[in-house]
Parts: structure tokens; sequence; C-alpha cells
């Protein structure tokens, strides 16, 4: 049978045409020849190669462990190794031969060093393995060793001092990975950009504690009785992620400076988000680690029959286009409000809104209890819409008429009621929900 | 009452999954290496891929891998006995009990269809000319995969309306007649043309087709002719078959005298389809006897617990032994004890026999070919579908004598590839 044509996913990354952007991030899942290459096959456009330092960590054991939700797994993931274990000489092997099987592929290479000469030595050497484009490890959140990773992205003298020595050992592109465990990536991005730097990467790993373990009285992982700070990823990064993407996109003097993407990207969906925040490379980790290089399949498929459904020719035709629409809180139209509206052939009479209502929001839900059944007191709703999402029926409780408030809301000396459509009638967009 | 008597004889048995609940189906799935799943499905449908695709809320990538497999995909994932092919097969049966591998199917498709979503493009015919006897599952899925290489297909159907056992046979609870014709919409939507009223052997002959032009022949014919009983009565007024009561009840919206106190002679899943559509349009009582048990019965466990809700009576251990009339028309049945002197006696104003179907004889005017004893075509469906004359083929029910609709569509598939072999050699 034949499939649809699928929709171009080629993008221009750093000056290298990648068939797609979807690449594996330095870590456990792109440690050797065989990894990558397995991922390459599936489809991957190309690989960010686990970091490569000058020594090997010693690693502990056990290292992870994951957060769930009402039996979901791997919110939340939590990691504790560190750069590649592989020996120096094996790792450029494997890069040399990446390149040579896979030269329309897109090979990064994440590199650490401890100090300038470190990092000007990494940079000439993969370079020489045949690396497109150098990542700067400047975040990992779980080095051993001082004035190494989130210690550098942390650092601004250290990110200029470390960027402009990476520049000394190469010819290639260089991106620069951030860590999230600071309040504003701008200003870090900026220093490394001025330093010299081509790219950002964001964001490494959140500095976490995932659980504490009550009969041993430490967090988990247990090393022998005791745990350590570690970096958090997967699903419960992606809104940080994507939060300091969205402001770093929107600084007048980052703007235009291309940004790879991590963050929990596990569907093609998280992908087009993104994207849609001007992410031109996309990287993950977590979502392998729990299912394996083929969530690639889906997000290649995936994402092309959605671009050729909205119509759009390359990744460019969105690329960024969110942008304009996340604007400051006080930019907000605030003179209408949303109300939610029951569909009660399928409301099948929980409570849940009615509850979450009462104890989470304005007491603006009523319950019948002899017939089960939930009704809005107009007066009191405020259009939080909070019913909404509890309510555990799909297109149960959608968003409904819109009102406008009267001029004078706070009832000072006036009567006025809520006008619907009025007075000052416009389309409202009031979202979409589709479960 | 039960909760499932309620439904109209038009109501899908099974409601659908919301994206929701699709998504808490998918989360359940374990996403096996290996997929067994897959691997136990006749059609090659993929169900291991198509699952996974939800669970990463690709949901028109999932109805993209089900259609380039199987055609027929949203009729499979409502008729499909999954429960002994890929359903078995689940892993996460260790656990608890298998996904819903036809429910999620189910929602796949009808995403598809609810989008507008069209997973497959259809080829330019440039190639040689097919005709297929018979518009059931085979006949289909055999055009659709040969349009889909770039063969002119016409499908040669001798009734009103196609689909064969879709159309005439399976119950709408199980399989609206919507879902038939929006796939054989699709199947002509990717350019196979569809010919009604027109018997091959008697209104048309093979070589008038091959004058016309068609250079290879599918005979998906199905099998139709009842099989009856030789016990006195059966030719009284109110002595039906499945064939017969299936085929009028379904194309008329189940406008058809239902009988009053029903049995229904048979333990297969036509069996069970007679005895639902019977109490949804009306029947007072329905009754099935069946000569052997409960657990020897071939009827699929969950159809046969769906008839029980409809308030079905079931007579296990009786064979028919003699239909009794008055005035010409049913007044009862007897029945002796299949293992032993057991005797039975039910009033009723009407007897369905749904004991099997064999081909009827008119199946030797269609083609000169080899046919077994049995009246079914010899050819090897498991293999290339291949009669003893090389540019026809066969398959489906008029091969195997009667199988699944899963068959079917597997047999399909193998047909086209052996159809687009002998033709691509002949063309050489």
């Amino acid at each position: 049978m034949n499939k649809r044509k699928h929709a171009d996913l080629s993008v221009d990354f750093l000056g290298f045409k990648c068939e797609n952007p979807f690449m594996l991030s330095s870590s456990p899942v792109a440690a050797n020849y065989e990894m990558c290459s397995k991922f390459l096959e599936a489809g991957g456009g190309g690989v960010v190669f686990k970091t490569i330092g000058t020594y090997i960590p010693d690693e502990c054991s056990p290292r992870f462990d994951h957060v769930r939700k009402e039996g979901q797994p791997f919110l939340g993931f939590k990691n504790m190794e560190q750069i590649s274990d592989h020996p120096y000489e094996e790792n450029m092997h494997f890069l040399r031969q990446l390149k040579k099987d896979y030269p329309t592929k897109c090979l990064i290479v994440s590199i650490m060093g401890s100090n300038e000469e470190d990092w000007t030595k990494l940079a000439k050497d993969v370079t020489e393995a045949g690396a497109d484009i150098i990542e700067c490890n400047f975040s990992c959140p779980q080095m051993t060793q001082e004035n190494m990773g989130s210690d550098v992205g942390a650092n601004i003298e250290l990110i200029e001092k470390f960027t402009k020595a990476t520049l000394a050992g190469t010819d290639v592109p260089i991106m620069l990975k951030m860590t999230p465990n600071i309040e504003l990536m701008e200003v870090p991005a900026t220093a490394a950009i001025k330093a010299g730097g081509h790219a950002i990467a964001a964001i490494n790993t959140i500095k976490a504690i995932t659980h504490i373990d009550l009969d041993q009285m430490t967090a988990l992982p247990v090393v022998n009785g005791k745990s350590s700070v570690s970096g958090y990823s997967g699903a419960a990064a992606k809104p940080i992620a994507l939060r300091f993407i969205a402001n770093m996109k929107q600084d007048p003097f980052l703007k235009d400076i291309p940004i790879s993407g991590i963050g929990g990207i596990e569907t093609w969906e998280d992908c087009a988000e993104f994207i849609s925040l001007g992410c031109t490379n996309l990287q993950f980790t977590t979502s392998v680690m729990q299912y394996g290089f083929r969530v690639v399949e889906d997000m290649i498929s995936g994402l092309s029959i959605w671009m050729e459904e909205k119509g759009y020719k390359s990744i460019d035709d969105f690329c960024g286009k969110a942008l304009n629409n996340i604007v400051p809180a006080e930019d907000l139209e605030r003179d209408f409000k949303v109300y939610p509206k029951i569909d009660y052939d399928k409301c099948v009479g929980c409570g849940r809104c009615y509850i979450s209502c009462f104890d989470g929001a304005h007491q603006a839900i009523t319950w019948d209890a002899e017939n089960r059944k939930v009704e809005i007191d107009e007066d009191k709703c405020v259009g939080c819409q909070l019913c909404l999402h509890v309510c555990p029926v799909a297109d149960c409780i959608t968003p409904g008429k819109v009102v406008f408030k009267p001029e004078d809301q706070f009832g000072l000396g006036s009567e006025a009621k809520y006008v619907e459509g009025g007075p000052n009638k416009r389309d409202i967009i009031v979202g979409q929900y589709d479960e | 009452m039960s909760e499932n008597a309620k439904k109209d004889y038009l109501c899908e048995a099974v409601p659908p999954f919301t994206i929701a609940t699709a998504m808490e189906e998918a989360s359940r799935c374990l996403l096996c290496l290996d997929a067994p799943c897959s691997q136990d499905c006749p059609a090659g449908t993929n169900p291991g891929d198509f699952i996974r695709a939800i669970r990463f809320r690709n949901f028109k990538g999932a109805a993209e891998i089900i259609r380039t497999n199987n055609v027929l995909g949203g009729i499979c994932a409502r008729v499909c006995p999954y429960e002994v092919l890929c359903e078995e097969a689940c892993s996460r049966t260790g656990i608890d009990k298998p996904i819903q591998i036809g429910r999620l199917q189910r929602f796949a498709t009808d995403y598809e269809k609810a989008s507008g979503f069209e997973p497959l493009e259809k080829v330019e015919a440039t190639k040689e000319k097919v005709a297929m006897i018979g518009s059931g599952p085979a006949s289909l899925t055999c055009g659709a995969e040969l349009a889909q290489k770039g063969y002119a297909v016409t499908i040669f159907e001798e009734k009103a309306i196609p689909g064969g056992v879709l159309s005439y046979g399976v119950v709408p609870a199980r399989l609206p007649q919507y879902i038939v014709d929006e796939e054989i919409e699709l199947v002509k939507s990717l350019g196979v043309d569809i010919v009604c009223n027109t018997k091959i052997g008697k209104d048309k002959s093979i070589e008038d087709l091959k004058n016309d032009g068609y250079k290879a022949f599918f005979i998906g014919a199905g099998i139709q002719a009842p099989k009856m009983l030789n016990i006195p009565g059966t030719d009284l007024d109110g002595v039906t078959n499945a064939v017969e009561y299936l085929g009028s009840a379904k194309p008329s919206n189940g406008k058809i005298e239902p009988g009053s106190k029903v049995v229904v002679i048979g333990g297969g899943d036509v069996a069970m389809d007679c005895a639902t559509t019977s109490r949804q349009i009306g029947s007072e009582k329905t009754m099935i006897l069946y000569r052997r048990t409960r657990e020897e019965a071939p009827a699929h466990k969950i159809e046969m617990s769906y008839v029980e809700e409809l308030g079905v009576h079931m007579h296990y251990g009786f064979t028919p032994e003699e239909i009794v009339g008055k005035d010409g028309k049913v007044v009862a049945i007897k029945g002796k004890g299949f293992r032993d002197d057991s005797m039975i006696q039910l009033e009723c104003d009407k007897v369905i026999f749904a004991i099997g179907q064999q081909p009827d004889d008119s199946v030797k005017s269609i083609a000169d070919i080899k046919f077994s004893p049995k009246n079914t075509i010899v050819a090897d469906e498991e293999e290339d579908c291949k009669t003893d004359v090389p540019y026809i083929f066969a398959g489906g029910d008029i091969v195997n004598g009667g199988k699944t609709v899963v068959q079917a569509v597997a047999v399909g598939k193998t047909a086209a590839e052996s159809i687009e072999a002998y033709l691509s050699k002949e063309a050489k």
C-alpha cells in the first residue's frame, strides 16, 4: 500500500543540512557507535555524542530514579551519570566511524574540560575525528569536580573563558549547553554568544531530589545508605525548558541565535511545541531510556502528517510562530470571562468539578445530591475553568459563552450586570481541549 | 432485562474509546520488543506499531500503519476474533488482562475518518486489467492491493449491494453497515471499480471478460448455500436459514418479520448473530438448539455471553428430530439428546438453520477450474491462491469452506502478490 508522501522535515542547523531535527542528546543513550548507529538507522537526523572529557569518571551504582503520579511512571527521571566512561581513543574511533558510515547525518560532539587547555585540545581532537558541530557541556549538575558542569553555566567568567578556549581548537560551529539551575538563562547565553559561540542548547537537567526512602532516611537512589542531588529530566522538565527557550527567543540580543531544544521530548507534539518556540534542533534522552530509539519513528510520522495538514511546507514555516503570542502577564486582556459549559448527556455525575470548585476555586458549582447533578452558578463563576481541567469525561465540560465584565466590575456604586457578548463584542479565542 | 437487550438493532454493541480512554488503554501496553500481537495477526495489521503510535499521540500515524497493512482495518477492528488472535498473544495477559487491541484499532480508524485524514494515496492505473469475482473481504482487499500496485481492477458482484458477508451476514451490533459502506468507498477511492448485479457464469462469463481485456481473475465468491438437516418439516412455512434471515434483515435495517417464538439451530457465530437479530428486531422469545455443550460450541464466548445477556434461552445437547407443523406452518420443533435419550419439544413459529454454509452448484459455472468434492475451489491460499488455470486465482470461503474476515483479508493480500508476480512475468 502507498502511504501519503510525507512533509519535508529537513532543517538547516548551523550550516548543516539535517534530514530532520531529531537527535539523541548527549547522555547514556549516545554513548558509543552501536547506539548512535541504531538511532540513525531508525530515522534520527543526527546525534549529540555523549560528553567526552579528559578523564574517565567513576560512576555510582545505582544511579537512576523516577517519579510516578497515579501509577504513571517516568513523569520525571533522575540520573547521576557524568561524562563518557569510554577511553579517549575509543571515543575518537567511534566518532570517525560514525562520520564515515553516516556522512549525511549530523554528528554533534559534546565535550567538557576542566581548564582552558583541556577545552582547546578536546575541540581540536573531536573536530579532527569528524564532528560537524561541537556542544560545550556547561551544565551537567552531577559532576564531582570543581569548575565543571553546571558550575560553569552559572559563572559568566568561566563561560567566556571556556567558549574562547573551545574556539581556539576548532573551526566548526560551537553550541553551548546551558543549565536551568539559575533564574535567567539570557545572561549566561548572551555571555557565551558574545564570547564567540554560535548556538545555545537548552536545557540540561534540573537539580533535584526525587524521593526520600523513609526507612533508610535518605534520598533515592540509595548508594550504600547515601544519595545526592542530581539532574531531573523527562516530561516534568518540558514546561521549564519551554519557558527558558521562549525567554531567550524573545531577548533582543539572542532572538536570532539558533537554539537546540531539550527537555522531556517524547511525542511529535512535544517536538512541534519546541519548534513553535523557535528551536531548529531537538534533543531527547529520557523517552529513549524508557522506550528506546523507536520513539523517533512516531516523531517523524506524526510531525509529517501534522505539517502536511497544516499546510506547512517546511519546519521554517512554523518555527517560532508561537513566540508573538506569549506576552507579559500585564499585556493580557482582562475584560471578559469564559464560562464553562457542561454537557449533561456526557456528565456521569461524579461531582469532581463540584469538589474542586468548592475547595479550590470559587464555590460556583452547586450539587444536587439526589440527582447527582451539578450546575454552574454564573453569579459566582469567575471563568477560571478549574472544573474543565479536573473533569474526567472527554468533552463534558468545555469553554462556553464569553461575557464581558461590567465597567464598574467591583460594584462601587453601580448595578451593572455582566453583558453577554458586549458592550465591546469581538471574537474571543477560548482555546481547544481535545480530551 | 439486561442493559444490552435495550439496544437497538442498528446500535453498535461495544462503545468506542475517546482520546483519553484510548490513551489509557495504550498506556497499559507493554510495547514489547517482539510484539507477539503483531505476529499473531493473519493480515499483518501490525498492532504492535499502531498501539505504540497511539501511545505517542500519533493517532493519524496509527491509522496509516493500519491502512497500509489492512485496507479493511475498521471492519476487522469490529469483527475479528481478537481474543484468539492478537489479544491472545498479548504479554499484558501475564500481568492482568490483554490490551483491548480491537477497540484501539477501531479508535484509530474512527479517528482517521472523523479527522478526514487519508492515509493512502491513489496510484494511477497503468497496468493490466484484473477482475475480482465477488465483493467480499477477500476481493476488496485483493482489489485494493492491486490498484495500489497500478493495476486496473474491477469487482463483479451478483447482488445489488457490494460487501458480501459484510453487508449480508454480520449483524449491525458488531458491524454497522455505514462502516462497511465507508470502507468500500475507501477501496473505490483507490481506483477499484465495483459492478453490481452481475453474476459471472450467468450474466457474463470469464471468456467475455477476457475479450474485454482482463488478464487475470480472482475468485472470492464466498459460499452462500445454507446447509439443512434432512428431517421432517423443513418445507413448512416459518422454516428459514441464516443466509436468508440475516441477509434480509441487514439491508432492510431490520425491517423483517422477526418471528414471535424463534428457534435457532446451531452453535457458531452465525447462529449467535441470528439470535441477536431476532431479539433486537422484536421476537418475543428466542431459543438456541445446539447438539453439543457450551464449551464445545465454535461461537466466540464473547458473542455467546452477549446473546445470553439478550435473554436467549440456550438448549445444549439436543439435535433436531422433527419440525412439527399445523396448516402448513411451524408450531414446534422436537429434539432428542445428542449423547443420551433426553427429549425436548419447543413451541415456536420460526426455525432458523444456522449450521453452516456450502458452495452451491452454480459456482462451477464461474470458471472451468478444479473443484473439490465439496464444491470448493482447489487452491493453496496460504501460499499463492493459484488454481489449475494460470490466470485464475481464488481465495476466501470459496476455497477454505468458511473462515474469518481477517483470514479473507490475509488471502486477498497473498492473492494480490501472486497476481502481480504472474502478470509481471507474463509482461516480459
